[in-house]
């Protein structure tokens, strides 16, 4: 993938587009049709291509798309993984954080799941300049913020 | 009434609906957390702010006369805007009557400061937002704010999700935004628009049903996608149309599995096939592969088009028919396609990785000991997977590639 400096200095960028998609299951209906439908990008191609590179993950699992749109109406995006949050709640096996984190607790996971999760987004190319140690530290700041607690053994 | 709400420029006529959840503000307690947004991967510092901050900006009046403001200045700088504030009414029994292709949803266009864009419209997406997306930062010129564009589901509450994302992404203003109403089939036309007829090879061409054909002499296959996929652009495509190309002499039976808008079949019987049969799990599909049928001046007696369902399960054929016993149409469609089963010639399926590894079995029973089979909508890094199971069942497999994407081949074994 290209470095962000070359890609500005090649075409001028008409805006970015971020989505959640889940994995396999791109349609030209929403979220996908409208967000970019409106920068008459191909939907189709788009969603052929998402569909077959999800195809390793596990299908519905949303995955983060950002697309960067040129004035040519040609396009090129980056997949990166879920959300930290998400796989916490996977994890935890809940559907919603606590709505009153830090005094309510929802859940707890133990350090086997942080580091599991940390392993995974380390995958992401916006992650692999973070130490092991930084993104665990990172997903546990995140799972206190939900009321999900964070102990040594279950 | 509903105006039309999509033009083709860039600033499009939009209906302002006031929004009166900015009311509700005052009445919901202010909740004193910041999450981390969409996982944050690029802005650890935000991870450990935990803060009660009440915004200043939050009272209704101030957001109002900032919203009247910033519409003027708006109306400035951008090209003009219908504003028609206070149809709500009209507009939710407009939303409840949504079919298919003009089922609403929320376009949120909001307005915040330039280096709180990237930060604001990731928090936006773990809020609830479908979409958000950002306008270009050199188009804003001098402006020292910046515009997003956030997509929700119809009904839900953005306001909540608006300022809850504003405060996890760190902002200490409460950002002015302004909600419409889109209708499907306003992007729907939009992306139909940019269909351009395609020179696939030497003498074939796709052709949009809305545009002539270049070339009359040519062979010409028009279609009208819909949303369906297949309009002869995608490199799969191109493969596999080549590919029949080479493979078909007359008079053979092919099967088009995943078709989509029915383009591979319609090509194979404008090639010289007999029989052309489509299958799809897409009910959209099976829409616009008839449709198709009929621009190009073919009988669906030619190429017959079944929806089937998407668990489907060869070898427990008791178990289908009873199934679909209510659905007495299908029933006799799929009773057909069983018996056709071992019979085709050439057997096409252009879709995706899993279900080809997943239907190996169905897809290389339809053809006939000795027939083709091919398959793509593969990139070329997946082709090995692929070749490795189908090997199994087919001889003198071979790959060709087109841009990354690949289309597998071979004759089943007899």
């Amino acid at each position: 993938m290209a470095t962000l400096k070359d890609l500005a200095a090649r075409k001028p960028v008409l805006a970015t587009i971020r989505l959640i998609v889940p994995a396999g299951a791109a349609r030209p209906a929403p979220p996908v049709g409208p967000a970019l439908g409106f920068y008459r990008l191909n939907l189709m191609a788009f969603c052929k291509d998402f569909n077959a590179r999800t195809q390793k993950y596990k299908a519905e699992t949303p995955m983060q798309v950002t697309l960067t749109a040129y004035k040519d109406s040609t396009f090129e995006f980056v997949v990166k993984s879920p959300s930290v949050s998400w796989f916490l709640k996977k994890a935890a096996g809940i559907d919603t954080a606590s709505s009153r984190p830090g005094h309510n607790n929802v859940s707890s996971l133990t350090l086997r799941h942080v580091y599991e999760i940390a392993k995974l987004k380390q995958a992401d190319p916006f992650c692999k300049h973070m130490s092991l140690e930084a993104l665990c530290k990172s997903i546990i700041g995140t799972a206190n913020s939900m009321g999900i607690e964070i102990v040594k053994d279950l | 009434m509903l105006l039309p709400l999509v033009r083709a420029s860039r600033a499009p006529l939009r209906r302002l609906l006031s929004s009166s959840s900015s009311l509700r503000t005052l009445l919901r307690p202010r909740v004193p957390y910041a999450t981390s947004g969409s996982g944050g991967n690029d802005l650890p510092p935000l991870l450990l702010q935990l803060c009660a901050r009440p915004s200043p900006y939050r009272a209704s009046e101030a957001g109002h006369a900032r919203r009247a403001a910033s519409s003027a200045r708006r109306g400035m700088i951008l090209c003009a805007r219908a504003v028609d504030v206070g149809d709500e009414a009209s507009s939710s029994s407009a939303a409840a009557a949504g079919s298919d292709l003009s089922s609403p949803y929320l376009s949120v266009r909001i307005r915040c400061r330039k280096q709180d864009a990237e930060v604001l419209s990731e928090a936006l997406l773990s809020f609830g937002a479908f979409s958000s997306t950002v306008d270009d930062i050199a188009d804003a010129g001098n402006l020292d704010e910046i515009y997003i564009t956030s997509i929700y589901a119809d009904g839900e509450d953005v306001d909540w999700s608006v300022s809850n994302a504003a405060s996890s992404a760190g902002l200490d203003y409460s950002p002015a935004y302004e909600t419409s109403v889109g209708k499907q089939c306003d992007w729907v036309a939009t992306v139909q628009e940019t269909f351009e007829p395609t020179e696939v090879a030497d003498g074939l061409w796709v052709v949009p049903n809305w545009k002539t054909p270049p070339d009359p002499q040519a062979t010409n296959i028009i279609i009208n996608p819909g949303l369906a996929f297949g309009m002869g652009e995608h490199p799969t495509t191109k493969l596999c149309l080549l590919l029949l190309r080479e493979v078909i002499k007359g008079g053979e039976h092919v099967m088009d599995y995943g078709t989509g808008t029915g383009v591979l079949g319609i090509a194979a019987l404008k090639m010289g096939a007999a029989l052309s049969t489509g299958i799809d799990i897409d009910p959209q599909a099976i829409t616009a592969a008839s449709e198709n049928l009929l621009l190009n001046g073919l009988h669906s007696n030619q190429m017959p088009v079944y929806l089937v369902p998407m668990n489907l399960e060869p070898s427990c054929f008791p178990s289908n028919i009873s199934k679909l016993e209510g659905e007495g149409n299908k029933l006799s469609n799929n009773f057909d396609l069983k018996s056709s089963r071992g019979t085709y010639d050439i057997v096409a399926a252009n879709i995706l990785l899993n279900p080809l590894l997943e239907l190996v079995e169905d897809i290389v029973g339809y053809a006939k000991p000795g027939g083709i089979v091919a398959v793509s909508g593969i990139l070329e890094e997946q082709v090995p997977k692929v070749q490795e199971l189908y090997s199994r069942y087919l001889d003198n497999m071979s790959v060709s590639a087109m841009d990354g994407w690949a289309c597998l081949q071979g004759t089943r074994r007899v």
